[in-house]
């Protein structure tokens, strides 16, 4: 600018002054209040637009976080069931050998000579299917593990008669990987008046020829009847060895469910974690520059030939 | 001679008086909006006598020390800045719509939704995880029911605000137009009109920030106003400008020539882009991602079946589509058993069956479901705030720049004035002793004879 003393204007007039300032120390204040909301709460994406595909990214592993919990919860579940499972299975294996004991003793034993110790043996074969009865109608949490997907109460009616479903319950216990938590009741003593438990199968049977007691009858129970309540034992010993191989699977993604977790975790925090050490040393040099900019901003006043002029 | 150096002094009087008067007008102006600081142009007269001395100082006039090419730079990129200010002010109030990440936004509500299916697939014939389902239902519905509704103020919000910027612009624009009368008035007779041309200033400033309006000098000197080649003020003429259309279509229009104003900067800009083309996408995505979760759902659950076997193609668990529209179906709340769980529709199967929510738990994060179109929408408005935050720091710069460099101009620099004013004071002081020489010089001629 050229006027009549023939001078060039100097550029800073105090309005720019003061606008230059007024920018300075906004600036000053918005980078400290953004330092401190980091260390206040611990995270670097406050809001989406800090970091969008960081934001994006701790949307996912939060949600495969939770999802990794839940199936940790559900093989937690899983393996409730499969240990109870084991359980009772351990006692039903005992019970059937304890008959097939009481079978093994029948060895020289007649109606005629000893009525008395039969008829006590079927008695004790009669209550060994009424326990092995209530042992299939164990529950978990309310729902009877043996019934499959059919039956809440039980898996079988007093008459030893199978009312559970077909299929056992499963768990999701890592994407797309699902581990049965029970077998089912007719897998494992079958099913209909014949099975196992049923009014007709092998345990009535036992019973019932202890009970007649003829030479034939006690020759029945030594040869085909024995038979058959080995066939049936190593048909249980089959499925308890399914339920523990189900376990140790329910178990090993236990173990994979909650390490993942920990990945996740450790994930999100590097994408998410604030640096403390970091941030604090930005934030002292925050401090020290909005300082600066108060200072400078306190000068303003003597920034003009005004004040040397008498 | 002493007639001659007396009317020269007394010219020199004159003359640093008047530039003294521009020195304390610019000193007290130093801070008024719009004000242009002056300069007197001081000339010399024209010599009268035979040798050519001369006949002292005149003021040719008081001028603005005015400079349109920077003026309009500075009006322009103070347009764009508060275009994007207003833009940024709106999405940064969209993305306060959408808490994220954290433990209780959309995202975690839609997480826990999925997982409770796995707490009904532990125990199906329970009705206490069904009804937890439910209530996660419910409450991932009142996030999107809130959300679209605060999306929705968000809309209002600015719409009314457009409709006061234009009331505002309207006003100034018929002030602009009344100015020009009166400053073409006064030039014409010959005498500036310094102040008038100031406040006009000033006005433009504010057209110029809420809706990119551009000023274009006129040689009788008025200022006719355009807003994207549309004239608004013609000399003495104002038009006015009214809102048309609403949510995805609002626009301006002049109301004597029928044509759309294309405001292209200014505020009215910034929140005409959110009401058009930012609020009704993230509204449209929201809305697909509340559809989606719903057809989803509704999708599995009519693959399943309840405990009695009856089919989960009756019982959708959502109704209504949209975000603001999505409901949870009143008979499932009502009756949580009416929940497909099962994924057999053979009895007695069903009964305690949980399969079609152990399948509905893995629906998580399905690809294109809607978790993954809830992440892409709040990567979007967050990249989207970032872009415009981004916009205003670097047009903020620009704006500043564009400003001192007017400023530098047109602005007063005290120093400067300072400086002139000692240089007026020792001019007249300069002056003032000349005459009393001269004096003394006629009376020692006066004692002498």
């Amino acid at each position: 600018m050229t006027d009549v003393m023939g001078t060039t204007a100097i550029s800073y007039t105090p309005a720019i002054i003061a606008s230059q300032l007024t920018s300075g120390l906004d600036t000053a204040q918005a980078q400290q209040a953004a330092l401190e909301t980091q260390i206040s709460t611990g995270v670097m994406i406050n809001q989406p637009s800090d970091n969008p595909a960081g934001a994006a990214a701790v949307l996912q592993l939060n949600g495969s976080l939770a999802r990794a919990k839940q199936y940790a919860s559900n093989a937690t579940d899983g393996s409730g069931w499969l240990s109870l499972g084991n359980t009772t299975m351990n006692s039903i294996v005992s019970s059937l050998q304890q008959v097939q004991q009481v079978v093994e003793s029948v060895s020289g034993l007649s109606l005629s000579n000893q009525p008395g110790a039969l008829q006590g043996l079927a008695t004790q074969v009669a209550s060994a299917r009424q326990e092995l009865i209530n042992l299939a109608n164990t529950s978990y949490g309310g729902q009877a593990i043996f019934a499959g997907t059919a039956n809440v109460s039980q898996a079988y009616d007093q008459n030893g008669n199978y009312v559970g479903g077909g299929s056992p319950p499963t768990r999701t216990v890592a994407p797309g990987e699902q581990v049965a938590v029970a077998v089912t009741g007719d897998q494992v003593f079958g099913s209909g008046t014949s099975g196992l438990l049923g009014s007709t199968g092998i345990l009535a049977q036992i019973v019932q020829d202890l009970q007649t007691g003829t030479t034939a009858s006690i020759n029945n129970v030594q040869t085909t009847d024995l038979q058959a309540l080995k066939q049936a034992t190593t048909q249980v010993t089959t499925q308890a060895a399914q339920l523990g191989a189900n376990y140790q699977r329910a178990q090993a993604f236990l173990t994979q469910a909650t390490n993942t977790q920990q990945v996740l975790q450790s994930q999100v925090s590097g994408i998410d974690g604030t640096d403390i050490a970091k941030v604090s040393t930005q934030l002292v040099q925050a401090q020290q520059s909005y300082q600066a900019a108060l200072w400078a901003t306190s000068q303003l006043t003597q920034q003009s030939l005004v004040q040397f002029l008498g | 001679m002493s007639d001659l150096a007396l009317t020269i002094a007394a010219s020199g009087l004159d003359a640093q008086q008047v530039a003294m008067d521009t020195i304390s007008q610019n000193l007290t102006n130093a801070n008024t909006p719009g004000y242009v600081s002056e300069s007197a142009q001081l000339t010399t007269n024209p010599g009268g006598d035979l040798l050519g001395v001369g006949d002292g100082v005149r003021t040719a006039g008081v001028t603005q020390n005015n400079d349109t090419l920077l003026a309009t730079n500075a009006q322009q990129t103070q347009g764009a800045l508060s275009q994007s200010t207003a833009l940024q002010q709106v999405l940064q109030g969209a993305q306060a719509v959408f808490p994220e990440p954290s433990s209780s936004g959309i995202a975690a509500d839609l997480s826990s939704f999925w997982q409770s299916w796995d707490a009904i697939t532990q125990n199906p014939s329970s009705l206490a995880p069904r009804t937890e389902t439910v209530a996660l239902a419910q409450n991932a519905v009142s996030d999107f029911h809130q959300a679209s509704t605060q999306l929705s103020n968000l809309q209002a919000n600015a719409q009314t605000q457009v409709t006061t910027s234009v009331s505002q612009v309207n006003t100034i624009l018929h002030q602009v137009a009344t100015l020009n009368g009166q400053i073409t008035a006064i030039e014409g007779s010959g005498s500036p009109a310094n102040s008038l041309v100031d406040q006009r200033n000033a006005l433009m400033n504010t057209l110029a920030t809420t809706i990119g309006a551009v000023g274009v000098p006129q040689g009788d000197g008025s200022l006719n106003v355009n807003v994207g080649g549309i004239t608004l003020v013609q000399h003495s003429w104002s038009d006015t400008v009214t809102t048309t259309g609403g949510i995805g279509s609002m626009s301006l229009v002049a109301a004597a020539s029928g044509a759309t104003v294309p405001a292209s900067a200014g505020t009215i800009a910034g929140q005409l882009a959110a009401i058009n083309q930012y609020l009704p996408d993230y509204q449209a995505k929201l809305d697909a991602v509340a559809n989606g979760l719903a057809s989803s759902v509704n999708t599995q659950l009519a693959a399943g079946y309840t405990a009695t076997g009856a089919s989960g193609a009756t019982e959708p668990l959502f109704q209504g589509s949209g975000a603001a529209g999505l409901t949870v179906n009143a008979a499932i709340a009502g009756n949580p058993q009416l929940i497909a769980a099962s994924n057999t529709a053979t009895l007695p199967d069903a009964t305690n069956n949980g399969a079609n929510a152990q399948a509905m738990a893995e629906l998580y994060n399905a690809p294109t479901g809607p978790d993954q179109q809830y992440q892409a929408l709040i990567q979007g408005i967050g990249t989207q705030v970032q872009a415009v935050n981004n916009q205003v720091q670097a047009q903020t710069s620009v704006a500043t720049v564009a400003q001192q460099n007017l400023q530098a101009v047109v602005g007063v620099n005290t120093n400067d004035q300072m400086v002139k004013m000692l240089t007026f004071q020792q001019a007249y002081q300069a002056s003032a002793k000349l005459i009393s020489t001269v004096d003394t010089m006629m009376q020692s001629l006066i004692q002498a004879t």
